[in-house]
């Protein structure tokens, strides 16, 4: 019965990815990510963001389809500027570069990308497997969920967020309340009073997602990517001899079997995602290795493993936005925000409601895989030449597209106004070490969670125990409450260490 | 006592601020009641939250060390932020093509990279560009051109 039901959804889904129009989007996705995912200082947050205003034109299939492809193609693009200039194209492939840049070094960039697509392919197809088994049940499991439970979910995703964000845990924490806060602006859709306008009609709707993304995603990594200018030191222009010896393979199945399985599971976290994924993959295989001192100097398990890992997260990152709505970490902020400009609110109804789209993105991703293991392979020269366009060129070009594309959703010239006040907070932040990804979560999450906190002590009759006496519900806080305790203890004993040291 | 951690007091200072603000901006919100939660319930709490953070953050630059604040690169914001500014100006008033040339200039004005006459090359490239996917690919409501240049200037 649910193996009947799995192929019955599957078919379905591909019935719609196969679709030609479809197959086009799914390929200029895959394109346009291994694009941005081999240029540095261009990420697939700010280019889906930059895209937003366009997949308005498009079919909703079709616009989630590509913006798909953006992330899981930037994945497959990072690796090779990893290998090949020793720059991580990708946040995602920063521990590439340790071996995969030494093998480049010793001729061997050929094999490190074989490995680092075919790994990734692998990753992709088992990743897919899973979200289509997971799915359903997580879809029924949220059918029951009540608003006080919703609004102990998200309290837990917004946890788990700052638990694995890099960095300080407070600024964290700051950064999310901030982004609630911001996206408390306008006028408040249970009472009709607006909030911190400051009477300014433009911000009677709220901030825009979309102004508030491309300011403090687009316009500020512009800015900081001008102040240090990075070189690039291509290894060769001409990689020869792409295909891995038996000895690579023997070698890479194992740690690419790790790296599918730790990413998976790290991808379905709130605040994982790719990046925690791929140096996650990476301190396993050292550890488990007979050789650990030789990583660092052009192994391939130090390639195989974390790229896996970081595909197989970026996929399985879809899994809490496809059943129950929330967005894990930016990237999925961006899908939502894709799902919202088709009319589409995301949750566990969009399966039912609409299981040709839910099915048919799963199945694109696949069919996504494939085309960028053919788009990675045999076209890689293309790529390479791709890094010789200098940023001070692609800067210029990122900013105009910026502008054209916010002011494209509602011909405003105001919101893109927006996006220089946003830059400039944006640019701030980033000096100040604050993390903007859970200043998106909160920004996205914070209205949701007033929603159903009104729901809840509205069915309540203002009790608020509430969110204690439904057993979902307490189970989400509680589990909130232990990640809070672990992340809190050690810093408060360091924090009274040092103080008694005085 | 002495600052151990620039950056952590600076990002407290902000989130403190941001949160005085809003508590000072929101006092007069509606409260409502415990069964409808009125319109003033979770600015309040959000605002005390950022001030608790920021008042964490404070203390810790105080107790441990930490990075201190770095230098900011004014170049690049200013110009940057002013060619977004130039380009909403500009775009409704005098056209797509001179809002662009005046934005991606300021833009190139941002980095001492810029070697001029590859800039002026790609600019007129980006001008085809998005003349041709915008105006005459997407159809959008922008114009070209300015229509009539007195009319134009005198900036309504």
């Amino acid at each position: 019965m649910e193996i009947n039901a799995l192929f019955t959804n599957l078919a379905l889904g591909f019935s719609v990815a196969l679709t030609l129009q479809n197959l086009f989007w799914c390929l200029v996705g895959a394109v346009i990510g291994t694009a941005i995912g081999v240029l540095p200082g261009v990420g697939p947050v700010a280019t889906m963001a930059l895209l937003l205003p366009a997949t308005y034109f498009l079919p909703p299939e079709g616009a989630l389809i590509m913006l798909a492809g953006i992330y899981y193609g930037a994945q497959y693009g990072g690796s090779t500027t990893a290998i090949l200039v020793n720059l991580p194209g990708e946040a995602s492939s920063v521990v590439t570069t340790l071996d995969g840049y030494q093998m480049a070094r010793q001729g061997r960039a050929g094999p490190a990308l074989a490995i680092a697509a075919l790994g990734s392919f692998f990753a992709g197809t088992v990743a897919t497997v899973a979200i289509a088994i997971a799915a359903p049940p997580l879809t029924k499991l949220a059918q029951q969920f009540a608003p006080a439970d919703y609004f102990s979910l998200m309290t837990l995703g917004l946890v788990f967020a700052v638990v694995l964000a890099r960095g300080s845990v407070l600024k964290a924490f700051g950064m999310i309340f901030l982004g609630m806060l911001l996206g408390l602006v306008g006028t408040d859709v249970n009472t009709g009073n607006t909030r911190f306008t400051f009477d300014i009609s433009d911000l009677f709707d709220g901030i825009g997602f979309v102004p508030l993304v491309m300011g403090v995603f687009g316009i500020a990594e512009i800015m900081s990517n001008l102040t240090d200018p990075q070189r690039r030191d291509l290894v060769s222009s001409k990689v020869s001899g792409l295909m891995p010896t038996r000895e690579d393979i023997k070698r890479s199945i194992a740690p690419i079997l790790r790296g599918t399985t730790l990413g998976g599971l790290l991808g379905i976290l709130p605040g994982g995602g790719a990046v925690l994924a791929s140096f996650s993959a990476y301190t396993v295989e050292k550890r488990l290795s007979k050789t650990p001192e030789k990583f660092g100097t052009g192994m391939i398990e130090g390639v195989a493993a974390p790229e896996s890992a970081n595909n197989a997260a970026a996929q399985t990152s879809f899994i809490p936005m496809l059943t129950l709505g929330i967005p894990s970490n930016a990237v999925m902020a961006m899908m939502i925000g894709g799902m919202m400009i088709h009319g589409i609110i995301p949750g566990p109804q969009v399966m039912e409601q609409k299981p040709g789209l839910f099915w048919g993105m799963i199945a694109s991703m696949w069919l996504g895989n494939m085309m960028l293991v053919i788009l990675n392979l045999p076209l890689i020269g293309i790529w390479v030449r791709m890094l010789l366009v200098p940023y001070r060129l692609l800067a210029v070009a990122i900013l105009f597209f910026c502008c054209i594309g916010v002011y494209s959703l509602n011909n405003s010239a105001n919101e893109v106004l927006i996006i220089a006040l946003f830059g400039v907070v944006g640019y701030l932040l980033m000096k100040l070490d604050c993390e903007p990804a859970p200043l998106l979560m909160g920004f996205l999450l914070g209205p949701m969670m007033e929603v159903y906190m009104r729901r809840a002590m509205l069915l309540s009759r203002g009790d608020p125990w509430v969110f204690l006496e439904r057993p979902l519900s307490l189970t989400f806080l509680a589990i909130a409450a232990l990640l809070m305790l672990f992340v809190i203890l050690p810093t408060v004993r360091k924090a009274r260490e040092t103080a008694f040291q005085e | 006592m002495r600052i151990r951690g620039g950056q952590d007091l600076a990002a407290g200072s902000l989130f403190a601020a941001v949160g005085l603000a809003a508590l000072w901006i929101g006092a007069d919100y509606p409260r409502g009641t415990a069964q409808r939660p009125g319109t003033g319930v979770l600015p309040l709490i959000l605002a005390w939250c950022l001030i608790g953070t920021g008042a964490l953050l404070g203390l810790k630059a105080f107790l441990t060390d930490g990075a201190g604040l770095t230098r900011w690169a004014w170049r690049p914001v200013i110009m940057i932020t002013l060619a977004a500014i130039a380009f909403a100006l500009l775009v409704d008033r005098l056209g797509l093509v001179i809002a662009m040339l005046v934005s991606m200039t300021l833009a190139a004005l941002g980095t001492p990279e810029t070697r001029w006459r590859e800039y002026t090359l790609f600019a007129a490239f980006m001008v085809v560009l998005g003349v041709g996917m915008f105006i005459y690919g997407l159809r959008m409501p922008i114009p070209m051109l300015p229509k009539e240049l007195p009319g134009a200037l005198s900036w309504k």
